[in-house]
């Protein structure tokens, strides 16, 4: 469980230097669109290189629901855990 | 507390684009003149900033069809297809779209925005999967919205990663409808289409492409990019507006599955609005006779943008596909620039299109020129010129900065 949160907040990490380098210390409970400054093409793009790493596919309506980094690295978790054939949360 | 509190950054988006002349986000015409010429604040433009891009809109048989029609049929049909608004004309249309791919069947529906939305959020439901471009038009993406499929992207036009994510899927993909446009109206770019068809065939996928910017303008008879590729026996759907090549306002899908009729039972857009007026219907099916017999339009369009490419790389413009289309999309390094560029377009008598984030893939700010099959050859002559003074003015103010 601890090993894929990590696994899944180091993808993140990955993302931001990828997409958007000059946000990658931001506080990741700020509402993405507006105090995060990632407008809707940046957020995509960053849930693209995401994907890559993690090997999954994130649903659009997923990214409508979440509302800040730590939100999306929630679901991302369970979305690996249950790819993993782990227990659901 | 305002309901409207949360428009605010729209608001200061809005105020970061005033100026004292023509506002560039929604500029109103006071005049349009022709297919190529209008009116703005006063001063006649060149028009390289419109989807028409067979130059039909005035052409004088399909303003007679569609006058007859409004002369026999009235002004609207004051109700949707499944009730009292299903005329004679509306059928022979579809009848004639389908023929022209020499499928079974068509729907007409009345814009080309419910075409996808429509088509998208009846044909893909629960349990099965919407995979589309990341870069796909809005009506692409609110048809996933109000389908109760899933929906996931792939990266711009790009097979392999459609491939991982088919693959992903594993079963599933038999039930997945990829999604992809004939032409990019951001960036005039083109997809891979034969690619494509290869990855959605080896995962049985299921194809649709939305020829909304490339139809009339490629293929023979002008059916799209899949005709133009030879493609048109790999594809189940082709989705389709008559507001740009077919000069008038609606949308249509054709299909090769003659299971299409059945969505006029299921397709909310079709179902809950009225149907075309028949001005239009009548319009649109003349345009659609000059637009399948439209070869020499088709030559003429093609070398207004083969000209007008060269002409703009060889102004050191950056454009945004390498394949000459109807869209050239200058890339431009800011906003600024690009607004400056718009309103010196402009000043010189051409107007295009501003197309600034976060409308615009990859946050890129472009200045959009798009032609038309009746552009002459001396129109090409003065947006080239315009754009080869604007650029040598910016470089001269870099220089001196």
């Amino acid at each position: 469980m601890g090993d894929i949160q990590d696994q899944v907040n180091e993808a993140i990490t990955q993302a931001l230097v990828a997409t958007a380098p000059d946000r990658v210390g931001l506080d990741r409970d700020m509402p993405l669109s507006t105090a995060a400054g990632l407008d809707s093409v940046q957020i995509m793009n960053l849930v693209m290189e995401i994907e890559d790493t993690l090997d999954i596919s994130v649903p659009v309506d997923v990214l409508a629901d979440t509302h800040t980094l730590n939100e999306l690295a929630q679901e991302l978790t369970k979305m690996v855990q249950s790819k993993a054939g782990g227990t659901s949360v | 507390m305002s309901l409207f509190d949360k428009f605010e950054l729209l608001a200061q988006s809005r105020r970061a684009l005033a100026s004292d002349g023509p506002p560039p986000v929604a500029t109103p015409f006071d005049r349009v003149l022709s297919a190529t010429r209008g009116v703005i604040n006063g001063q006649e433009v060149l028009l390289a900033g419109t989807n028409n891009y067979l130059g039909l809109t005035f052409h004088p048989e399909v303003i007679e069809k569609a006058k007859a029609a409004l002369d026999e049929l009235g002004s609207g049909t004051t109700g949707s297809r499944m009730a009292n608004g299903s005329y004679a004309s509306h059928d022979a249309l579809e009848k004639e779209l389908a023929g022209a791919f020499g499928w079974p069947s068509a729907m007409v529906f009345s814009t080309g925005y419910q075409a996808n939305v429509g088509v998208m959020s009846s044909v893909v439901g629960q349990g099965e999967t919407l995979l589309i471009d990341a870069d796909s038009h809005a009506s692409i993406y609110d048809g996933c919205r109000m389908s109760k499929a899933q929906t996931l992207t792939f990266r711009h036009n790009d097979p392999e990663n459609l491939d991982r994510k088919l693959e992903r899927l594993g079963e599933d993909a038999k039930k997945t409808l990829v999604v992809v446009e004939g032409l990019y109206s951001m960036l005039g770019d083109q997809p891979p289409l034969q690619e494509f068809v290869d990855v959605k065939n080896k995962h049985g996928a299921w194809l649709l492409v939305d020829e909304a910017h490339s139809f009339g303008v490629f293929g023979d008879k002008g059916l799209g990019l899949t005709e133009a590729m030879g493609l048109l026996d790999e594809v189940d759907f082709v989705v389709g507006t008559f507001s740009k090549s077919l000069a008038g306002i609606g949308g249509f899908c054709v299909s090769p599955h003659a299971e299409l009729e059945l969505l006029r039972l299921a397709s909310r857009p079709y179902i809950f609005t009225a149907s075309p007026s028949p001005a239009i219907i009548a319009g649109t099916r003349q345009a659609l006779s000059l637009v399948l017999s439209g070869q020499h339009l088709r030559q003429q369009l093609k070398r207004n943008m083969d000209r007008l490419y060269e002409g703009a790389r060889a102004a050191g413009f950056e454009l945004g596909s390498e394949q000459p289309g109807p869209v050239a999309a200058l890339i431009l390094p800011n906003r600024e620039t690009a607004l400056d560029h718009w309103h010196q377009l402009l000043d010189q008598g051409v107007y295009a299109n501003l197309m600034i984030p976060p409308a615009t893939p990859n946050g890129l700010c472009l200045l959009r020129l798009s032609l038309s099959a009746a552009h002459t050859d001396a129109d090409i002559d003065h947006i080239l010129s315009a754009l080869q003074g604007i650029r040598q003015q910016h470089t001269n103010q870099v220089a001196e900065a």
